[in-house]
């Protein structure tokens, strides 16, 4: 009938813990308080440290029933636990020592300093304990941390090469990487909420306190797998709802390997999954839009300045140097302002002239803005002649020539061109002619028309 | 110090909001005699500014263009909302088995838990009123309904086992466009525009345009600000007529006169905003300013008699007359000029089989011809123009439709109907960033519920978001304490449709 007695009362170990502290702390203030030869604060150091070793004693109890009923290893608390018995028991001794005084000695003043660090190293790997060893080092900078020797990247999940997959092990390489990143935070060799340990297959294969987690060959039987399909509000769901869930796929993976026999010897190639599975967590090497060219970032004051001549300025994005410039409310810009972009020179991305009094003396410009990767030109004075100087600008991919004169003979001279993807010449003469034979670029001539149907027209 | 400086400055404006004429008597006078005591006992006087935090850039100019945390594959969204809810039986999602059992009675095992709008006891099931056929390389059944619209589907990107847990046609479209069913959360478009701004400094960054005759169950919530300033939500235009009143200046009233008018106007309520510190204030400025500018581009992008021939003729649109081909036309135009969110609202697609214009077989068949040739067009056009590569074409109702047919207070109807039904329906998104051809979702024999492949109405949130460049989990913002999302605790990204 008594037996929650001693549970709950290790439940209590993380409030208690603060009253030893409370009591020592404002001793050991007394003390240092005191001059020399001054006695007034004595009765009040004796209860302090009195009270202050009462309540440390009870907090190493609580403590270590804590430990004995909940899931944590002796490896992780025992030197909480040993510091904790040593703070309570050098309290007692201060205690005792002071007894014998009539004033406070500076060696005393030594052993309570000695006291009040055992005592903050003690709550500090308490503190370890509950909110992990990494609590105090995640707010700090990166920098500092790294500096510190501290692993910034945290626990990334699955990722499977491209190529080579098949080789993988598949508990190895696949079902722990999900594990790690789901489970290990409360199921780990340090901590074991429900006495479960999944961070590695013969603490996974030893279950936890309701059993099994894993039967071979029989996912619907193994609660490793059950638990993460319940309804989300189910109490049994794992990972508690608050918590990153599991995609499908990471799911339908675990399934997978239990009913191969969740065994660490097979490999993902044997297991006969479909691709299709894997393919959210293929590292695909995937070519950046804009040039991967390094440039610094241009100065607030410069973008600042183009806004208010009435340009269209901002970063692509927040995390991006490159500059997207667009002239859609100044569209009296011509070929004698393009110095008002010499600012931006290295970091041009995307232009927008679209509209603009330019004509094709601005191809001459172009020149000088080597990283241009967008260039909308529509419905501008563009007659095609000189198109070919775009050859220069190496890293343009789309060109947008729509509603201008462009002909099929101008973009020829763009054949060779090294990175062009897309040329759009809708509504140009470009659009109307037939087309010769194939460019190495996708080109868009428009035109579509829909043909009129019958049932365009039935009411029914 | 972003967060608490907002939660400040909320906390000072619900208590000056709070301030009755009894406070402010209360505070004269016990206030009036520290008054007078102040200069005495201080030596300094009441400081005239008004407490409260520094205006940033953004408060003065809420529309002013921001960059996305991360390069988005779309700058603009054309957002097209068949309000009624479209029967994904008829359209999009072929299910011959349903077509064997029409007329016999719903089996008991698809109704059990279930709660229907109108169905009531066990219906009998409907086949499909439609035929189907595979089209294009991707090989995606679209019915007969669409005859111009199954040319383009290689260009699109199916969602076929959407699910919403409404079945009421306001909640649900309060849901599809604002991430809650019920009132007060900003809509889809009002997120974007905040977190954006507008690219085009004369157009507002969100724009509506309605069709069908009427505008949505759910009124203007579907594109409110929610709880973000009034300046994100979308405007309106008018269908018919002119899109916008008043653009024109009165007789006699210049350009330079009416700038004068204006800035006045502003001076005054810039005036009061440094009194009373109320950011609607601000809004109210903005708005002034944002209608004096309108003036320059409204009266050309809004006026579709300019196009060419041939564009009329592809969309089928006729000028002057409210209807969805002149919206679609409008959107492309209102893109290329830099608006970053259109939403279409199209009324009618109701089929509940009370009458012949709510019947499957024949009236949803003239909505569908209604929309066919213009969203067609609207996406042929988008491409033509290289629109496309940087523009998301949404399309969808606020739900799907049963494949039981309706029996509204347990009769037989003499036409064809379907009830409201949010377990399994059809959406398609193409363009910026989207997976040609790809077709994501898979329903049962009946086309009842999702078996594979399910995505929730934040996924599709959370997809859209991140096409434009958000994290749709970091993009918050802070209202009554809590910072607030438009996926609120959920959504994932719908990754296989994601080019």
């Amino acid at each position: 009938m008594i037996d929650f007695v001693f549970p709950l009362f290790g439940r209590f170990h993380p409030i208690l813990v603060h009253l030893p502290i409370g009591f020592l702390a404002f001793g050991i203030i007394l003390v240092f308080l005191s001059k020399k030869g001054e006695n007034k604060h004595l009765d009040s150091i004796r209860l302090a440290y009195l009270l202050g070793a009462i309540a440390a004693v009870l907090s190493s109890i609580s403590g270590f029933l804590q430990y004995q009923y909940e899931g944590f290893s002796w490896e992780s608390v025992q030197f909480h636990f040993y510091f904790g018995c040593t703070t309570a028991l050098f309290s007692f001794y201060l205690f005792y020592e002071i007894n014998k005084y009539n004033s406070i000695t500076s060696f005393y003043k030594l052993k309570s300093g000695a006291l009040f660090a055992l005592m903050l190293f003690t709550g500090h790997l308490g503190g370890n304990i509950t909110h992990g060893e990494t609590y105090l080092i995640e707010p700090l900078p990166a920098e500092v941390q790294n500096f510190l020797g501290y692993e910034t990247t945290a626990n990334k999940g699955l990722e499977i090469p491209e190529i080579g997959w098949e080789e993988l092990v598949y508990y190895e390489d696949v079902v722990q990487p999900i594990l790690n990143q789901n489970c290990s935070s409360c199921h780990n060799s340090r901590n074991k909420k429900g006495n479960l340990d999944l961070s590695e297959y013969n603490a996974l294969l030893k279950g936890g306190e309701d059993g099994l987690v894993l039967t071979g060959g029989n996912p619907e039987q193994s609660s490793l797998f059950t638990r993460l399909v319940l309804p989300k509000e189910d109490d049994d769901h794992m990972p508690p709802k608050e918590k990153r869930q599991l995609h499908s796929e990471e799911i339908e993976l675990i399934k997978h390997w239990i009913s191969l026999g969740g065994t660490t010897e097979s490999k993902l190639g044997d297991a006969g999954i479909e691709p299709e599975l894997l393919e959210p967590f293929i590292k695909k090497e995937e070519t950046p839009f804009y040039p991967t060219t390094a440039v610094s970032s241009v100065p607030e004051d410069n973008l600042n300045v183009l806004k208010e001549s009435g340009f269209f300025a901002e970063p692509i994005s927040e995390e991006s140097n490159w500059i997207m410039i667009s002239c859609i409310n100044l569209s009296s810009f011509s070929d004698a302002d393009w110095e008002k972009l010499n600012p931006v020179k290295e970091q041009l991305a995307f232009l927008d002239l679209s509209r603009t009094q330019i004509t094709d003396q601005s191809l001459d410009e172009l020149v000088g803005f080597p990283n241009l990767t967008v260039l909308k030109l529509n419905e501008t004075g563009i007659s095609g002649e000189g198109l070919e100087k775009l050859l220069k600008n190496e890293n343009l991919k789309n060109l947008y020539l729509n509603k201008t004169q462009v002909t099929l003979e101008h973009l020829e001279s763009l054949r060779n061109h090294p990175g062009l993807e897309k040329v759009f010449v809708f509504d140009t003469p470009a659009s109307g002619n037939e087309l010769a034979g194939e460019f190495s670029f996708y080109l868009e001539r428009g035109n579509y028309l829909l043909p009129k149907l019958a049932t365009d027209t039935i009411v029914y | 110090m972003k967060h608490l400086d907002k939660l400040i400055q909320e906390l000072s404006q619900q208590q000056l909001e709070k301030k009755t004429r009894r406070h402010f008597l209360m505070d004269c006078v016990s206030k009036m005699g520290g008054l007078a005591l102040a200069p005495l006992m201080f030596g300094c006087g009441l400081d005239s500014k008004p407490k409260g935090l520094e205006l940033s850039q953004r408060d003065l100019n809420p529309l002013a263009p921001l960059p996305p945390p991360f390069r988005g594959k779309a700058k603009s969204i054309i957002y097209l909302h068949m309000a009624g809810a479209p029967s994904q039986l008829e359209l999009f999602d072929y299910k011959p088995e349903l077509a064997k059992y029409h007329n016999q009675p719903c089996p008991e095992s698809l109704l059990e838990g279930k709660t229907f709008a109108f169905i009531r006891g066990v219906p009998n099931l409907l086949g499909p009123q439609a035929n189907f056929t595979q089209k294009g390389e991707s090989g995606a059944w679209v019915s007969d309904f669409l005859p111009h619209f199954s040319q383009v589907i290689d260009d699109v990107a199916f969602l076929k086992a959407v699910h919403t847990d409404q079945f009421n046609h306001g909640p649900a479209q309060l849901f599809m466009q604002t991430g809650s069913p019920r009132l007060g959360r900003p809509s889809l478009g009002s997120w974007v525009t905040y977190g954006l701004g507008t690219e085009n400094q004369n157009l507002p960054g969100f724009v509506v345009l309605t069709s069908g005759g009427k505008t949505p169950d759910a009124g203007k919530s579907v594109w409110g600000s929610g709880f973000l300033p009034s300046v994100y939500q979308g405007v309106q235009c008018r269908s018919k007529g002119d899109p916008v009143l008043y653009l024109q200046d009165p007789d006699g009233m210049s350009r330079d006169m009416k700038k004068n008018l204006i800035s006045a106007i502003n001076d005054v309520n810039k005036e009061e905003f440094n009194q009373y510190g109320d950011p609607e204030i601000l809004a109210r400025i903005n708005q002034y300013e944002m209608a004096y500018r309108m003036q320059i581009e409204v009266p050309e992008v809004m006026d579709i008699n300019d196009e060419p021939e041939y564009i009329h003729e592809l969309y089928g649109t006729q000028p002057g007359k409210e209807s969805f081909a002149n919206n679609c036309l409008l959107a492309r135009k209102l893109v290329e000029k830099g608006v970053r969110v259109v939403q279409l609202y199209d009324w009618g697609w109701d089929s509940h089989g009370t009458d012949h214009d709510g019947s499957v077989d024949m009236g949803l068949r003239n909505k569908c011809r209604e929309i066919d040739r213009p969203m067609t067009a609207l996406l042929l056009d988008l491409k033509q123009r290289g629109l496309l590569e940087d523009t998301l074409v949404v399309w969808g109702g606020e739900f799907g439709r049963t494949p039981m047919q309706e029996n509204r207070e347990g009769k037989q109807q003499s036409f064809l109907g379907r009830d409201h039904h949010g377990d399994a329906f059809t959406m398609w998104m193409a363009g910026g960033g989207i997976k040609k051809g790809a077709s994501y979702g898979i329903t049962d024999d009946f086309g009842f519920s999702g078996i594979d492949e399910r995505v929730s109405v934040h996924d599709i949130h959370a997809t859209i978001l991140h096409l434009m460049g958000f994290d749709h989990e970091k993009f918050t913002y802070d209202f009554q304490g809590r910072p607030f999302r438009l996926t609120d605790v959920e959504g994932e990204l719908i990754r296989k449709i994601i080019a």
